[in-house]
């Protein structure tokens, strides 16, 4: 065993060095500490505790009476509703997508793995716009929507395929390098001692990836939920109908209700957190560190 | 001298990691660290480089003292396991690197470069990246970028372990060509022993922080002088042998062994002897033998090695006069024999054949401790005793073995005691103390229950007669703890203040003794008081401790120390005790004793 | 990483329907969609397309966008450079809370951020009100909108740099100490360098993302045309007019951005991975 092996053990021998000015080491590590932590504190600690300090700002009954509104109510109804069709859709793409990647070779792949990265270095806003001009009034199907008395923009349909689009890498993104990493010598192993296809998946790969499953789908969920940018863009912000959370909590904001705008973004928040508690027990649990 | 160490210790949460290492290397020399992992060595190595502090001793480099300078400020040059070059710099700016630092003229630090890569034969190398370049390649960049800085001292970190055979080979050739064309003088650590052996001028042999012996590869080879060292540097069977007035003894079967000190005090006692594999002699009766019988023997395996036969022998006879020792000290141990070709076609066997064994060179190690005799009323009880951890744990480290023995009731007359008597602390310890010595026993440790393995042992003698056997013993004991070692010297009250300076030299001299005679590194204080109080209160005040008390008069067992012996929690005592009356013979002074 | 010969047909089932559905979903999703922004754009006049993107008002938000998000990728460089140091290299009460607190801008929606942090830096709020004094204002400013985008990409820097510091071979800065480096020269010309290409790769995520920002900018902004109007803005409004040509030919800008991004990434990467190749 050569010199020190983790950054502990080589701190603690640094320490002991001749030369190494205790004073100087410790003033730069304090200063450090000091400073990373008030800046995260300035940027993230305190916009989640304004948050919940702005939404109990006239006490428990006003927060509580602000879910009493209906059009609040529907923009919860119509949250949990897309959620539950894109993050399912989501996940079957994303595994669909990582077999098909990490498990074969073949030419195209590397445009493949680029679409699937596109959405996450496109604006929200340009995401929305693509479906407005596919689907809208003035879009390349709008008039054969029109007349047939469908509506995609401006309604659900719409919102989904905007979060879907926003939404769809995060779980093909975590399982891909995680399949390749984990190679395919168990499957081929199954494959040799007679299991099919779907059997092979579900007792040897699923168990397996499944802590990175869990994690993509969580993200993929936090995002599905919180965003903005695209359903503003695709959803026409009609109260009561196609207002998401996060668009009800601008319309909120934008009449001045602040108990009402951060009631919801409380309950968001509260969404963000729980999900940065599973993230860090997924990892803990597999000793699963993400790239 | 070159590189000179004084008693360098570091510790680390309490534990000497480096205990009370000396040393001193000569100009140009080579000199090889050797040891097993976590023997400390390369924490050695790095504080005499200054990448870590210690905390205690010196250290010096060419006459200056460097404790307290920083590394970048003492001019050596560290090569690295994991060669630690610069990934992002090319070969040439990695081996400039220390001359850059210096701000050198660039044609100054061209002209070194090129002389450097050229020393290690990796002319036209300059612009490639390390991760161009083979593992062999990259080390040999890295010995370049440490000599960059004509460094008056060359350090290396066990170098060639991530490399394979082949190219460690050709690697240790030109690390050997180049110390020797510059004439640097060089430190070396490893574990392995082959490598030592084929590089070193002289061999530091490192086991659990201590330096246990210092001396060039044959010398050391042939007569180690510690069981460790003998072991370490290449296979060797141990076997248990008694020192009688006429030579040293297999049971009745007298042998000639080198190394073999003349008997102390006139008292029998055993002795471990080594015999190397390949000086073993094989006949198919005893006549053919033309050196010493040991015992019959058995083959139990073969092993065809190329240029060598392994054999594997079970002794046969019963009761077998030379004992060997297993690796837990157990009756389950082989003799290992190795024969050259022209050996086996001389006497070709199969298993299970029927052999005479005789020794043609035996050399007796000069160590004190040879095994544990656990001594209690009954077997039962003496098997516990046996399974202490302490007991346990010093009984594999010196692959020594535990006898069990019932001694019921003090009383009768029991067979003789060879080795070390184990007994449990107690309030009875102190009578069964003297019962022991007065029927034999030379040394006998009082063990309290689920005593620690020590981290400080204190060393006294009550009288100078016993202070050479008590240094032996406690220099063999401290090779098998890490533990610091502390002479107590003890005056009574009441000296007025010029007689401080008698007490004084003598413990220098008590620690100059167990230096140059014992190979022992130890510190000394001196407590004012009555004796057993001061060791009570020196025992007390921290915790893992132990005392090595040397005394020459049996009755003090029994009265004086009764109360350090029943103490609570107790601590473990080991007595040594060595008659008055051994005087006679004139002191025989030895190398490196043991 | 084991992978299937390209020759042999692979033994592991799949091949074609999993193929077959990612390029259906990906085609419907992405490229259908996508085709279409670039076809609109494409069915433009030239002169009305320079128009619409080259306008002053869009100009003045492309002056924004890019400006705000170029200081703010700056700062994330130095104080996420710093977060990941003290992160890998120190300990301390709750470190593995900070560790966990980092990802927040990735969970906490955009929109939420957007109304916290406006509230924070208004006049009143509880930074802002120690600012206004100075005559510092941060809500509905440019320094409001970098704020915010400086929040929304701080961990890109950090996540990325993190693993790179955490790889810094502790040997390297011994051996630069041992041939005569002072800690300050070992930082500059050891531990920069090899974090380089991560600080890098960290910088660009960091810039494309703010680049695109919307739901965390808009509350702060104020939005006032020509002074901090950010150009997804001015692609709504043009929606909301139904213009749609017009927000297709901004939208293409931000697409084309939104690809050289992906390209930097990509290149930045792989020169990542050929400077710290490993022989071993």
């Amino acid at each position: 065993m050569a010199g020190p092996s983790t950054h502990a053990d080589a701190a603690a021998e640094l320490a002991t060095r001749p030369g190494h000015t205790n004073l100087r080491a410790t003033l730069v590590r304090w200063l450090l500490i000091t400073v990373s932590l008030t800046f995260l504190g300035a940027l993230l600690a305190a916009p989640l505790a304004a948050v919940f300090s702005m939404a109990l700002e006239k006490g428990w009954a006003a927060y509580f009476g602000s879910f009493a509104d209906p059009d609040t109510r529907a923009s919860i109804r119509l949250t949990l509703t897309t959620a539950l069709i894109v993050v399912p859709l989501n996940t079957v793409f994303g595994i669909t997508a990582a077999w098909c990647i990490a498990k074969f070779e073949f030419r195209g792949k590397s445009i493949l793995i680029t679409l699937i990265d596109l959405p996450l270095a496109v604006s929200p806003v340009v995401s929305g716009l693509i479906y407005v001009l596919l689907f809208g009034l003035n879009g390349w199907f709008g008039s054969w929507l029109q007349d047939h008395d469908i509506s995609i923009v401006y309604a659900l349909p719409g919102i989904i395929l905007a979060t879907m689009f926003v939404t769809f890498p995060y779980v093909a993104r975590e399982l891909i390098p995680l399949m390749q990493q984990l190679g395919n010598d168990e499957e081929e192993a199954a494959i040799t001692l007679g299991a099919g296809g779907w059997f092979t998946f579900f007792r040897v790969t699923l168990p397996r990836i499944r802590w990175g499953l869990i994690y993509g789908v969580i993200l993929c969920n936090a995002r599905a939920m919180g965003e903005f940018g695209a359903v503003s863009v695709v959803s026409g912000n009609v109260r009561g109908l196609t207002n998401t959370m996060p668009l009800q909590i601008e319309s909120l904001y934008n009449e001045y209700n602040m108990v009402g705008a951060f009631a919801v973004a409380s309950l968001l928040s509260l969404l963000a957190v729980a999900t940065l508690v599973i993230k860090t027990l997924v990892e803990g649990r597999a000793g699963y560190r993400r790239r | 001298m070159s590189i000179a160490l004084d008693q360098v210790t570091k510790r680390y949460q309490e534990q000497p990691v480096v205990n009370d290492v000396s040393i001193d290397v000569g100009e140009g020399e080579f000199f090889v660290l050797l040891g097993p992992s976590g023997s400390g060595k390369s924490t050695l190595l790095r504080a005499i480089a200054g990448l870590t502090g210690i905390d205690h001793g010196r250290i010096s480099l060419h006459g200056r003292d460097v404790t307290h300078v920083r590394a970048r400020d003492r001019g050596v040059g560290l090569v690295f396991q994991n060669y630690a070059l610069f990934r992002h710099m090319t070969v040439a700016d990695n081996i400039e690197f220390a001359l850059r630092v210096r701000r050198t003229k660039a044609a100054e630090r061209r002209a070194r470069r090129k002389e450097l890569l050229k020393l290690v034969s990796l002319e036209g190398m300059d612009e490639r990246l390390p991760g161009q370049l083979s593992g062999g390649q990259q080390q040999r960049v890295a010995v370049a970028r440490a000599l960059a800085h004509k460094p008056q001292v060359l350090l290396l970190d066990e170098p060639f372990g991530a490399l394979d055979a082949k190219i460690r080979e050709e690697l240790r050739r030109t690390i050997r060509s180049v110390q020797r064309e510059l004439g640097i003088t060089t430190v070396l650590v490893t574990h392995d022993q082959e490598e030592a052996f084929a590089l070193a001028d002289t061999i530091g042999v490192m086991n659990h922080g201590r330096l246990l012996e210092v001396g060039n590869p044959s010398d050391l080879y042939a007569q180690p002088a510690t069981r460790f060292v003998a072991t370490f540097l290449g296979a060797a069977n141990l076997l248990l042998a008694r020192q009688a007035a006429d030579g040293i003894r297999f049971g009745a079967t007298p042998v000639s062994a080198a190394g073999a000190e003349p008997m102390q005090a006139g008292r029998e006692h055993e002795v471990v002897a080594v015999l190397r594999p390949e000086e073993v002699e094989i006949g198919a009766t005893r006549d053919e033998l033309t050196s010493n019988y040991i015992a019959r023997g058995a083959v139990e395996e073969i092993v065809f090695t190329g240029a060598l036969e392994r054999l594997r022998v079970r002794l046969l006879d019963e009761p077998c006069a030379a004992q060997l020792l297993g690796p837990s000290g157990n009756d389950d141990a082989r003799l290992e024999i190795t024969r050259t070709q022209h050996e086996r076609r001389a006497l070709p066997l199969a298993q299970g054949a029927q052999i005479a064994i005789g020794a043609r060179r035996l050399h007796v190690l000069p160590t004190p401790l040879s095994s544990f005799l656990a001594c209690a009323a009954t077997e039962a009880e003496a098997a516990e005793l046996a399974r202490e951890p302490l007991l346990e744990s010093l009984s594999t480290r010196m692959k020594t073995r535990v006898g069990l023995r019932a001694i019921d009731g003090l009383t009768g007359t029991p067979a003789p005691f060879s080795g070390v008597a184990a007994i449990s602390g107690g309030t009875e310890a102190a009578s069964t103390v003297e019962w022991l010595l007065r029927h034999g026993a030379a040394e006998v440790l009082v063990l309290p229950r689920n005593a620690p393995s020590p981290t400080r042992v204190y060393i006294h003698w009550t009288d100078e007669a016993a202070r050479r056997a008590t240094l032996a013993v406690a220099a063999s004991l401290l090779r098998h703890v890490s533990a610091e070692a502390v002479y107590l010297g003890i005056v009574p009250e009441g000296r007025p203040g010029s007689g401080r300076a008698a007490p004084m030299r003598a413990l220098l001299d008590a620690r100059s003794d167990a230096q140059q005679h014992h190979g022992l590194e130890m510190r000394t204080e001196l407590a004012i008081g009555e004796t057993v109080s001061e060791l009570t209160r020196n025992l007390s005040a921290g915790s893992a401790q132990m005392l090595v008390l040397g005394i020459t008069d049996i009755t003090q067992a029994g009265s004086a120390y009764r109360s350090l012996l029943a103490g609570q929690p107790g601590w473990p005592v080991l007595i040594v005790y060595r008659p008055p009356e051994a005087r006679t013979a004139p002191d025989v002074v030895s190398g490196t004793a043991a | 990483m084991k992978s299937v010969s390209q020759r042999e047909p692979s033994v592991i089932p799949g091949f074609g329907i999993t193929l077959g559905f990612t390029t259906f979903f990906l085609s419907a999703i992405v490229l259908l969609p996508l085709s279409a922004l670039v076809l609109k754009t494409a069915g433009m006049d030239w002169s009305r397309f320079v128009e619409v993107i080259a306008s002053p008002r869009a100009l003045a938000s492309y002056r924004l966008s890019f400006g705000a998000s170029l200081v703010a990728a700056g700062v994330n460089m130095v104080f996420g450079f710093a977060l990941a140091w003290t992160l890998v290299r120190y300990e301390f009460p709750g470190r593995r809370l900070v560790d966990a607190i980092i990802d927040m801008p990735f969970a906490l929606p955009t929109a939420v951020s957007g109304i916290a942090l406006t509230t924070i830096f208004s006049a009143n709020g509880w930074i802002g009100q120690y600012l206004e004094p100075y005559g510092i204002h941060v809500a509905y400013t440019p320094i409001g909108i970098t704020v915010a985008l400086t929040l929304i990409s701080m961990p890109f820097v950090v996540r990325t740099v993190q693993p790179a510091l955490q790889e810094v071979q502790r040997d390297l800065e011994d051996a630069a100490e041992t041939l005569g480096a002072g800690r300050f020269y070992v930082f500059r010309r050891i531990i920069v360098p090899t974090v380089l290409p991560a600080l890098l790769t960290g910088f660009t995520l960091a810039f494309a993302r703010a680049v695109g920002e919307y739901g965390s900018v808009i509350f702060i902004a104020g939005n006032k045309a020509m002074k901090t109007e950010i150009t997804p803005l001015l692609i709504v409004i043009r929606l909301e007019e139904f213009d749609y040509a017009g927000a297709a030919a901004l939208g293409f800008v931000m697409l084309a951005i939104s690809f050289v991004m992906l390209l930097a990434i990509n290149l930045l990467q792989v020169w990542g991975r050929k400077r710290m190749m490993v022989s071993r």
